[in-house]
């Protein structure tokens, strides 16, 4: 079989579905997403197994792109299948159920586009299109501060996406071409218009990525959308957006100007993830707190690959293991939303008294996301602190060490009150009086106390590829760190 | 095939500060009704820069997107949202915008200096053509209108500018991603509709197109 033909099977798979979800048929709709996404899955893991690397017509493969493949499609199965127990909970969706299956196929497809093409022009358009396809997702329960969060969302992100398109504009200004394969094996014709390429690349796609300060969309966006989506967003959008913009800073690689430019990359993303760090401690809403969390996870990533050497492997570490951990946090958020109908902390206070398995669920993931050893963003983020000891930029890794230990502290002692807390006198004085006035608290969900099979054991696949991914690569750590010796 | 036009730089000089005036008029204005007329001819401008160019250079690519720009940022686009506006009869005008726009519009002008001094100090050496001084300028005007206004239209409005500041670098600078910007102003036409459907939320659950109410989220 041409290889070629398992792109076309990758990306035609959520297309079908998105097609097939339309058909005016109770039920299809459900079938053909979750249907489309295992086609993906598989196929992601027969290009992850069989190595398939180069190019192959209009599309390019090498392990960056074979890794973020399986963890789209992984991600894409799980969220579809956890939309089947959370989107029927929602009294009055924006769009009808149907829609909601087609763009979330379509999404997922924009995002395996953006991975796999040979074009940094076409990358573009396929994370531009990543916007249409998710900004309806995001106002799916119609609240106000749901729309809101979706008219934000498309404003800035496309306002930001423009700024890229003059990154591409200038790629093809100095090089003469697009193709990503191309691009890497050429000799870089005017380094100053390439810098200013990386720099607008840095902008564009850092606003999406929710790189400071472009991030202002994202709390909201991750925190108004259903949790599926929250998850679709948190773990491999914004991946895909980091992706995206590596492509453009790598064709510099080994040159004064890459070295000059990484101080910078390097400088975006531990401000990113120092401020989304602090700020994280303080908030007051679960799921915005989440959202915050993929903002510092994205900065250390940045940072990660900006260092290159053992930073670059801890940086692909941390993409997989944070998409499958913090994925698990959204699904089980979504299952705490649905119970106390809110994603207010004061809402949701003893949690464990309400839903055991759920509690356990997120006290995990959270406590995976921050970098808990033995997960694997714990192993992604000390490669990177590694690196950054290897480079001498003992400064860096300091400041890392506080990100480290601030954003854990953070979220983990929020998390521990809301689950293993009592609500105040007050508070469930004023909740009771809120629910007899009929005081709306903006959340459109139906209640349930009862924790479903389904609900559950998804978060609870996703944590354990976490900790698997954190297990398995850290005699791959232990070698790099003693070929280095 | 190419045409020799005569006067050709003083025509192009005169298009691209004509679509820098229009900037400048939608800077000053409370309504969205006339903001809306502007970013039309300023699409429209853009086309006839276009065409310009490919008669110019030759390259048929150019006419498509001319084309293709013409008809929809400079036609349909501005026709979706003159139906927003109209089924939105008592918000036609932007809540405390007559006080400020004398303030936007001087500090549209400040932006135009900023803009061209970058310009001359960073860019003008790799892109000797002034019109992409123009190209850059809009772009950062476009961001001032979005920045600066409450009302979904006008950032809108704004957003759109700062796509044809794009989309006329590209014909300018890099004349093989004329595909790419086709694709880009077809793109254009879903994420209308996602907006079109964005914007009857708003109106639903706000009963207004501003903004200004939507402070919900903080934090």
């Amino acid at each position: 079989m041409e290889p070629e033909i398992i792109f076309f099977i990758l990306l035609g798979a959520p297309v079908t579905g998105s097609l097939i979800s339309l058909l005016p048929k109770q039920g299809v709709e459900i079938i053909a997403s979750l249907s489309a996404a295992v086609v993906t899955v598989v196929t992601s893991l027969v290009l992850l197994v069989l190595g398939i690397s180069g190019t192959f017509g209009y599309f390019y493969a090498d392990s960056l792109t074979r890794i973020m493949a399986i963890t789209v499609s992984s991600i894409f199965l799980t969220s579809t299948s956890y939309s089947v127990f959370y989107i029927r909970k929602i009294k009055e969706p924006f769009i009808r159920f149907r829609w909601y299956y087609c763009l979330v196929n379509l999404f997922a497809f924009t995002m395996l586009l953006a991975i796999t093409v040979n074009d940094l022009g076409f990358v573009w358009l396929a994370v531009e299109a990543t916007t249409i396809t998710s900004a309806l997702l995001v106002a799916l329960e119609r609240k106000k501060t749901s729309v809101e969060a979706a008219w934000r969302y498309t404003l800035i992100v496309s306002a930001g996406l423009v700024i890229s398109l003059l990154s591409v504009i200038f790629v093809s200004t100095s090089q003469g071409t697009l193709e990503f394969s191309t691009l890497l094996h050429q000799p870089i014709n005017n380094f100053m218009i390439m810098s200013m390429a990386v720099g607008f690349a840095l902008v564009g796609y850092g606003t999406k990525a929710g790189i400071v300060p472009m991030h202002t969309w994202l709390p909201d966006a991750h925190s108004e959308a259903p949790s599926p989506v929250s998850a679709l967003f948190s773990a491999v959008l914004l991946p895909t957006s980091l992706y995206a913009f590596m492509r453009t800073f790598v064709l510099l690689q080994g040159s004064q100007t890459f070295a000059d430019l990484q101080n910078l990359v390097i400088g975006f993303g531990v401000l990113t993830a120092l401020i989304a760090a602090i700020i994280m401690g303080y908030q007051r809403n679960y799921k915005r707190m989440l959202a915050y969390s993929s903002m510092e996870n994205m900065g250390i990533i940045l940072v990660g690959f900006a260092l290159g050497g053992i930073g670059t492997l801890g940086a692909i570490v941390q993409i997989v293991s944070h998409a499958f951990a913090k994925s698990a946090a959204f699904y089980s958020s979504g299952n705490i939303a649905v119970a106390y109908d809110s994603t207010k902390m004061q809402d949701a206070q003893g949690v464990i008294n309400k839903l055991k398995t759920t509690s356990y669920l997120f006290t995990l993931s959270c406590f995976s996301v921050t970098g808990a050893p033995p997960f694997g963003v714990f192993l992604g983020e000390f490669m990177i602190l590694t690196q950054a000891i290897i480079a001498q930029n003992f400064i860096l890794a300091a400041i890392l060490a506080i990100v480290y230990m601030y954003a854990f502290i953070g979220l983990n002692r929020q998390t521990i009150s809301m689950i293993f807390g009592q609500q105040s006198k007050e508070d469930e004085t004023n909740a009771s009086a809120n629910s007899s006035l009929s005081i709306s608290k903006d959340v459109r969900l139906t209640p349930t106390n009862k924790e479903n099979f389904i609900s559950v054991l998804i978060p609870f696949v996703n944590l354990t590829i976490s900790l698997i991914i954190g297990i398995y690569m850290l005699p791959v750590f232990l070698d790099a760190v003693t070929g280095m010796k | 095939m190419t045409f020799v036009i005569p006067f050709y730089d003083e025509i192009v000089g005169f298009l691209g500060i004509s679509t820098i005036l229009t900037s400048l008029y939608m800077q000053g204005q409370s309504f969205v009704d006339p903001t809306i007329r502007a970013i039309s001819i300023q699409s429209l401008i853009i086309t006839v820069l276009i065409v310009i160019l490919f008669l110019h250079t030759g390259d048929l690519n150019l006419l498509y997107l001319a084309i293709i720009t013409g008809v929809m940022r400079g036609v349909v686009f501005p026709l979706f949202m003159r139906y927003q506006v109209r089924r939105f009869k008592h918000k036609l005008r932007e809540t405390g915008s007559s006080q400020k726009t004398p303030s936007l519009v001087l500090s549209g002008i400040i932006v135009i200096i900023i803009g061209y001094a970058m310009f001359r100090s960073v860019l003008a050496s790799y892109f000797p053509d002034p019109q992409v001084a123009i190209t850059f300028i809009l772009l950062l005007l476009g961001f001032l209108l979005i920045i600066t206004r409450k009302n979904s239209l006008t950032q809108m409005c704004g957003y759109i500018q700062e796509e044809n500041a794009i989309l006329y670098a590209g014909a300018l600078i890099a004349p093989g991603i004329q595909i790419l910007t086709e694709f880009a102003v077809v793109l254009d036409v879903f994420g209308v509709v996602v907006i079109g459907v964005i914007l009857s939320a708003q109106r639903d659950v706000f009963k207004t197109l501003e903004p200004s109410d939507l402070e919900q989220l903080s934090g």
